[in-house]
């Protein structure tokens, strides 16, 4: 029914927002009674934030099945798992365009819109473990407070990501892989030892010191 | 050379060559005030210190910059020496792919992973080209090469090249004008190179035509396994040229791949008119049996065929005896232009013939001696004295063709590559020479009929 009530959703998304006014209106296309749509969600907007955290899940689940993914460093992790996000946004684009516009100002605020809650947690936890590995392999460094914020790191270069592919207007969407293996090679470089560590020691063991 | 951090925005990318700038400046500074306090020092130690501030920066971008980067260091007349060993480093080892987007680009082409496709698939890199890297992997115990390019290749090159102009026209002392009509063509080539397709339909062209030249490999390329951005082929066994003197050829095995080498560029200029115009020791695999392997025909100039009878007729003596013909191959290939006075025309036609006569020389013999270093030496030192000239540089218009830029390169190649094998080579008798008589032959009595 899950299916069903999202990939309706989607549909009239597209071609009539009108069936989209309130629930009721949305339960009468779907030919279900209202009341058995909230069994599945409290609201339209409840609905429209667990889309995307559906396809986090299914795309998260599908690459932890492939054996590729078990091989991989943390660093390709969060690669893989980039170019499979929008792989799965790709076959949605003109949704996530929708959705995206009509809410990109808030993006620049702090506040997260609320449909990217879920997703947003979601991803959160994923790139939380994936730190964790990363710290302990040494691939990453372990900073004072810093740590705690890497995975909003992550998460910000996740929504330049989409930003990016949503303006991307090269064939295949080409700029994207690149902006992605860009992006995350930074984040990667800026978490992982880098000289501003050094410098930072420096400093502090002059200023101690004189 | 360490290669980690590849400055990835146009901003940054500008940059870096700001900072070149700057240093090459510097580098003037650092060499004026060291000469006063020191007068042994020398400009050699001069363009020395640009080469590696150059190169510095040039090794830390990518693609089509690494490319122009290969493009001078080909160009050997033109610059000094000390710049062309620093931008021979540069034709080797790009940083690498990542493994997911191996796989995505993988997925964008075939709609499934490496590893689905093939038995199996090396995911480290054998080998980085300017503008992708290679993996080897096998397939019903077929052991291949897979290329892979970088996204966005395409697109960058327009851009990249607009950073690059300004250094070029420091380095060789140009303005923008002039130099216009040689970048586009660079440029033209640059896109082209970066189309797999193309490349799998030139490379089936060129081999099914020259399959019957001795001691010549081509490798099998898979259409099925080859896109935009993906090129699959089978791997060839043997060695690049470096690595395979080390392993001490006799003088017949060099002889045999010399001359499968100058027999596949002779049949390609003068029957298919179409040139692999990439001759550097990358391109190619040599192998202990004497077999020449040609590998990569991402770059192919198409010779136009008023440029061909113009530029080939400098290689044959007999014709250049006709009155007029000379200036009349001089405009036709725009070294000198109607504007030029008499003097100028007569000093720069000298020196070009100069050039020239020096540069045919292997093919007015029967059979030359590539390994004969002190005939490189003389191309050189020509090359230096010539861009010395005071009627060259004063002038502000470019000199020569735009299809020249290619088949200078693709010989100063091809004699650089035969002079490291020290290779033997009949060269002089050809049947295209009859033809290329016989063509300028009746158009000037064509001519003299007019009058």
């Amino acid at each position: 029914m899950k299916d069903r009530i999202i990939e309706q959703y989607i549909q009239l998304k597209l071609s009539d927002s009108a069936a989209l006014k309130n629930v009721y209106l949305f339960a009468k296309e779907l030919e279900i009674a209202e009341k058995e749509f909230y069994e599945h969600y409290s609201s339209l907007e409840a609905l429209e934030a667990d889309i995307f955290n559906q396809w986090f899940i299914g795309v998260k689940q599908n690459l932890e099945k492939s054996e590729l993914y078990d091989g991989y460093s943390t660093r390709e992790k969060i690669l893989a798992l980039n170019f499979a996000w929008i792989e799965a946004l790709q076959a949605n684009r003109s949704f996530v365009k929708e959705v995206w516009k009509y809410k990109k100002d808030m993006l620049s605020l702090p506040k997260m819109p609320s449909f990217l809650k879920p997703l947003k947690e979601s991803f959160e936890a994923f790139a939380d473990s994936i730190i964790n590995e990363g710290i302990q392999n040494n691939e990453l460094v372990d900073r004072k407070f810093l740590s705690d914020k890497y995975k909003n790191g992550l998460w910000l270069n996740l929504l330049f990501v989409v930003n990016f592919w949503l303006n991307d207007h090269s064939k295949a969407f080409e700029k994207t892989d690149a902006a992605i293996e860009k992006s995350v090679n930074l984040a990667f470089d800026l978490m992982g030892k880098s000289p501003l560590d050094s410098m930072f020691d420096f400093g502090k063991f002059v200023f101690q010191n004189k | 050379m360490e290669q980690n951090s590849i400055p990835t925005t146009k901003v940054e990318r500008a940059m870096r060559f700001v900072k070149t700038g700057a240093q090459i400046g510097g580098n003037y500074i650092k060499h004026y005030s060291k000469k006063a306090l020191d007068p042994s020092r020398t400009k050699e130690e001069l363009h020395e210190d640009n080469a590696t501030d150059v190169y510095n920066a040039l090794s830390e971008l990518k693609g089509s910059a690494l490319k122009v980067a290969q493009m001078l260091s080909m160009e050997k007349n033109i610059l000094p020496r000390q710049y062309t060993n620093k931008f021979q480093m540069a034709q080797y080892n790009a940083p690498p792919l990542s493994g997911p987007l191996i796989v995505q680009t993988f997925i964008k082409s075939f709609g499934k992973a490496p590893q689905e496709i093939f038995e199996s698939f090396n995911m480290k890199a054998s080998n980085a080209a300017s503008i992708g890297q290679v993996h080897e992997a096998s397939l019903n115990g077929q052991k291949l090469a897979i290329k892979i390019q970088y996204p966005g290749v395409a697109e960058s090159i327009q851009s990249d090249l607009k950073i690059v102009k300004p250094i070029a026209f420091r380095l060789l002392n140009m303005n923008e004008k002039e130099l216009d009509k040689y970048i586009k063509e660079v440029e033209a080539k640059l896109i082209e190179e970066t189309d797999y397709e193309l490349e799998f339909k030139r490379s089936e062209e060129i081999s099914s035509q020259c399959a019957q030249i001795p001691n010549i490999a081509f490798t099998k390329y898979y259409k099925e396994y080859s896109s935009k951005r993906v090129l699959t082929m089978d791997w060839m066994e043997g060695l690049h040229l470096d690595d395979f003197l080390k392993t001490n050829p006799s003088q017949e095995i060099r002889n045999s791949i010399g001359q499968a080498m100058w027999d596949f560029y002779d049949i390609q200029v003068h029957e298919l008119k179409s040139v692999h115009a990439d001759p550097h020791p990358g391109n190619f695999i040599l192998k202990e049996n004497g077999v020449l392997g040609v590998i990569d025909f991402g770059c192919v100039k198409v010779i136009p065929e008023d440029f061909y009878y113009n530029y080939f007729a400098l290689l044959i003596p007999e014709l250049l005896n006709e009155p007029g013909i000379i200036s009349k191959i001089m405009k036709q290939q725009e070294i000198i232009n109607a504007n030029d006075t008499q003097l100028v025309q007569d000093k720069i036609t000298e020196a070009f013939m100069k050039i020239t006569r020096l540069l045919a020389t292997p093919f007015m013999e029967s059979s030359f001696d590539f390994g004969n270093n002190e005939y490189i030496d003389k191309i050189y030192a020509l090359g230096e004295e010539v861009s010395k000239m005071e009627e060259l540089k004063q002038s502000k218009v470019g000199r020569g063709s735009q299809h020249a830029l290619y088949i200078n390169r693709t010989y100063f190649g091809l004699y650089s590559i035969l002079n490291v094998l020290q290779a033997q080579v009949n060269t002089g008798i050809r049947d295209w020479k009859t033809n290329l008589i016989q063509y300028h032959q009746n158009h000037l009595a064509t001519v003299k009929k007019g009058n």
